[in-house]
């Protein structure tokens, strides 16, 4: 049982305070993802599990051990950093047995051990060179072997990915996740790019300024977003998010446009958010919204959408874009039960769209 | 292109002209060394009959043991210097131990005049016997030495990245274990130029070595100042006498020069 | 162990060696100088407060040798600069031989200074010299250690074994300036003495003012060459301050006045460090 508990964590350097009143469970085996913006306090969150970084004040358990106290080395946590701090000198075998060798692993053991996960790697021939010969992809499992060797209690993750291509960040993405699922090991991973974030976690925490804002799964996250914060950061394109007036089933923009969005929960002065995909544009001559750009991505379209000065963003799917190109006069109607209400001055949600779609 | 052609000219005859009055004075003495006395007075007589009492003269004159005892003081100065200073700069380089005093300290007692520290050297040695031993020499040697192989280190430990020993540390071992089998050998190569840089200014050091182990632990830069008396040069001794203590480390610095510029656009120039 | 602990066990050794070597004869230095210590002398040294400060600076003999060393670092170091730098440009466009030049160049400053100094007082040597011969042979009579030219003839010996040491600074330098700059430069229509003017020397300040500080700071130390040529002489033309104190110290044994000479030398050394620091740290801020 390797349960992670973060009960009150704060940390601050000198007056500035970087994480506030940290509360989380990690359960046994899960993968969690700290997501956010820089600076928003992931990283150090991370650090304070791996004892990287001191606790200014609360209390880090492993498996109902404290460990706020201890060195990194006590507390049975493997982490992989953003440059993968290959050890430059040693070879691949010798950079994989490594930590066995803090454990007093008499060295032919240790080798012998490394070569083997080297081989469930697809790492076995590269063992004798040095890290420098090896690509990014080849590094980062080496890094991940290392990781893995010692069989500890929690895997930590910062940003390893956001050193590869695109198309190397996809294929390690699914890796790794196949590595969490067949290990079990509780896993506490760090990134600011919400699609990781959301492809790879059971549990999501979307982090600012030095809080966790929601937690959640990323269905919950997605469908539910406990604020405008969270609901711009997570999904893309973006979420629509605008300010104005809803009375009944019309929304009124303060320039005087108006869209159709079906039973909100809520009345009187809002900030709505519809995502892109619910934002359904049809062709009408005589309309006041008018398309700005449609950028192609194959089997969908974004359309920019220009709505007497405000800009909204619609996906359309690529078989329904008859009709749709720049210039087109178009209404926009959302989807029933898509559509969000934050309050304009807070950001808080008052009404979400999961109440329409599950009440429904 | 015209402009361009000149400039080439004038950069090689430069370098050709830095080359000569470099090599020059180097060639003489070579010369020198195997000429009789007679010889000596046609500085360019270029064939002659070469002799070897110079050599000779100068070898059975103790000066291999000056040498020997150079090479002591400067071996242990530098062992010293490299164990302590590169503890110690990387406590300054990863920590900022001991602030912007410390880092201004090792600048300052690089500069520092030697005359200021000579005196207490001495009579330190004589209060406790050791005057004209290599023991007050060697003291003497880390004042400046240690320092400049400090210096020199902490740019080279700014370069490792920290998330290495970071590593180390999640990976199971202990903060100086995790110094000394991942981040050390980082270095290694900045502590050879260092070792190399600080064994030439022990080895080349006069005014200590005249003050306080003027007689029989002589080192070699001052054995060499006891041919130069006033009764009458042995030039032709002398001039071997020259090339034992000026061809070792001339060799090392061709090794090092690469990485000369390197620590010291590192330390130096950074500041 | 903690960060702290850690990190204070890591810089100890070297703290406590400094203050060994350094800190405490130091101390113990200034405690001369304010006491009639003589190297001959028995029993306790009797406390004389300022007055060998006082004597000193009173002392025209130490001030000569304060203007002598002056003339000297300017001198030296002056020529040193532009030899250095221009060396230094040479060589950085150099393509064959490189390293092989480059070690060649460089290896004046790794040869111990009385050596230089010996090899020297006697290619420079009226009878036996091969310059002087070379000289005479196109009816140049040049007595290099005489009245009114030793100083001057010291001041090249040091440009010969320390221009290297200014070529490898100049070098590191050039090697970390930018190559935007100079490229923007010469799309612009710049042209070579231009570039090197308005867009090198420029970005190269910084470097520049480092070896002038460094090289003028240990020319200050003069010793080893005076002390195989001239030994001061001709009269006192070339009694620099490191001899002047060696020979306050050590010939005349009056070891309480040379501290005090050692430590105004010091100070003067230490007010430059510190206005030079702050002139940087600013110049860096700005």
């Amino acid at each position: 049982m390797a349960i992670v508990r973060f009960s009150g964590v704060n940390k601050s350097f000198r007056s500035t305070s970087v994480v506030s009143d940290l509360n989380l469970e990690l359960p046994d085996g899960s993968f969690t993802v700290l997501v956010g913006p820089s600076g928003c306090g992931k990283s150090t969150s991370l650090r304070m599990l791996a004892g990287l970084e001191s606790v200014t004040s609360g209390t880090i358990t492993i498996a109902d051990r404290d460990v706020t106290q201890l060195q990194p080395r006590d507390r049975d946590v493997a982490m992989v950093f953003q440059n993968y701090a290959l050890y430059p000198h040693l070879s691949v075998r010798e950079n994989i047995a490594f930590p066995l060798r803090a454990a007093k692993e008499p060295r032919a053991n240790a080798l012998k051990r490394a070569d083997a996960v080297a081989e469930s790697l697809g790492l076995a021939m590269f063992l004798d060179r040095k890290p420098k010969a090896l690509s990014g992809g080849q590094q980062q499992r080496v890094a991940i072997g290392r990781a893995i060797i010692r069989e500890p209690s929690v895997f930590l993750f910062d940003e390893p990915l956001s050193n590869l291509d695109a198309k190397l960040r996809v294929e390690t993405r699914t890796e790794l996740l196949q590595i969490q699922r067949r290990l079990g090991i509780t896993c506490l991973y760090v990134t600011h790019d919400q699609e990781e974030a959301m492809t790879l976690s059971d549990r999501m925490v979307v982090m600012r300024d030095g809080r966790a804002v929601q937690v959640g799964t990323p269905i919950e996250v997605f469908n539910s977003p406990v604020d405008t914060f969270v609901a711009a950061f997570v999904g893309s394109p973006k979420m629509n998010l605008i300010a104005g007036e809803l009375t009944g089933e019309t929304f009124t923009l303060p320039s005087g446009f108006a869209l159709n969005v079906g039973r909100v929960g809520a009345s009187g002065p809002v900030t709505l958010g519809i995502r892109p995909d619910d934002l359904v544009p049809t062709v009408a001559d005589d309309a006041d919204a008018r398309v700005k750009l449609v950028e192609l991505l194959g089997p969908r379209a974004i359309v920019t959408v220009d709505a007497r000065d405000t800009e909204l963003t619609c996906v359309v799917e690529a078989a329904r874009l008859s009709g749709i190109t720049e210039g087109t006069r178009i209404t926009l109607s959302a989807r029933p039960g898509a559509v969000h209400a934050f309050d304009t001055k807070t950001g808080q949600r008052l009404v979400g769209a999961d109440q329409e779609k599950h009440d429904g | 292109m015209r402009n361009s052609r000149t400039l080439t000219i004038c950069r090689v005859a430069l370098l050709w002209a830095a080359g000569i009055s470099v090599l020059f004075p180097v060639v003489w003495i070579a010369l020198a060394s195997v000429k009789t006395p007679e010889q000596l007075n046609d500085p360019f007589l270029l064939s002659f009959a070469p002799t070897l009492d110079g050599w000779r003269n100068v070898l059975s004159s103790g000066i291999l043991a000056a040498a020997g005892r150079s090479a002591i003081v400067a071996l242990t100065t530098v062992g010293i210097s490299v164990v302590v200073g590169s503890m110690g700069a990387y406590a300054i380089a990863r920590y900022r131990a001991g602030g912007t005093a410390t880092r201004f300290g090792m600048l300052a007692a690089q500069v520092l005049p030697p005359a200021v520290l000579v005196f207490p050297f001495l009579t330190m040695a004589y209060a406790l016997r050791l005057n004209d031993t290599l023991v007050p020499v060697i003291f003497a040697h880390l004042s400046f030495v240690l320092p400049v192989v400090t210096w020199f280190l902490i740019g080279f430990f700014e370069a490792v990245p920290r998330s290495l020993e970071e590593q180390a540390q999640v990976d199971g071992f202990t903060r100086f274990q995790a110094f000394r089998l991942v981040v050390l050998p980082q270095v290694f190569p900045g502590m050879g130029a260092a070792a190399i840089f600080g064994f030439t200014l022990s080895w080349n050091d006069l005014f200590y070595g005249l003050i306080l182990a003027p007689g029989k632990a002589a080192i070699l830069p001052v054995a060499i100042a006891g041919f130069n008396t006033f009764r009458g040069v042995q030039i032709g001794s002398m001039s071997a006498a020259i090339l034992i203590a000026v061809v070792p480390v001339v060799i090392a610095s061709f090794f090092i020069q690469r990485r000369l510029v390197q620590g010291i656009s590192g330390g130096a120039v950074k500041f | 162990m903690t960060t702290v602990k850690f990190k204070h066990g890591m810089v100890a050794p070297l703290v406590a060696l400094f203050v060994g070597v350094v800190g405490f004869p130091l101390g113990y230095a200034f405690y001369l100088s304010i006491t009639d210590y003589k190297l001959t002398s028995h029993g306790t040294p009797k406390l004389v407060g300022a007055d060998n400060y006082v004597a000193t600076v009173h002392d025209s003999a130490f001030w000569e040798a304060f203007g002598t060393t002056a003339t000297f670092v300017f001198l030296a170091v002056g020529l040193e600069l532009v030899i250095g730098l221009a060396i230094a440009l040479a060589l950085q466009n150099q393509r064959w031989a490189r390293d092989l030049t480059r070690s060649m160049l460089l290896a004046p400053m790794f040869i111990t200074p009385i050596a230089v100094g010996l090899i020297f007082r006697f290619l420079l040597n009226d009878q036996i010299g091969a310059i002087p011969h070379l000289l005479q042979a196109v009816g140049v009579d040049y007595d290099f250690f005489g009245p009114g030219k030793a100083l001057f003839t010291l001041a090249l010996i040091d440009v010969w074994q320390w221009t290297p040491f200014m070529v490898l600074l100049l070098l590191a330098g050039l090697e970390s300036i930018p190559r935007e700059p100079l490229e923007a430069a010469r799309v612009d229509g710049a042209r070579g003495w231009y570039v090197l003017r308005r867009v090198t020397l420029p970005l190269l300040a910084p470097v520049l003012v480092v070896a002038i500080l460094l090289r003028c700071l240990d020319a200050m130390k003069v010793f080893e060459y005076v002390f195989a040529t001239t030994r001061g002489g001709p009269g006192t033309e070339t009694q620099t301050l490191q001899y002047f104190v060696y020979q306050t110290g050590i010939q005349f044994f009056r070891l309480g006045s040379a501290s005090s000479m050692a430590f105004i030398v010091l100070l003067l050394v230490l007010t430059v460090i510190v206005v030079a620091f702050r002139r940087m740290d600013k110049a860096k801020q700005s």
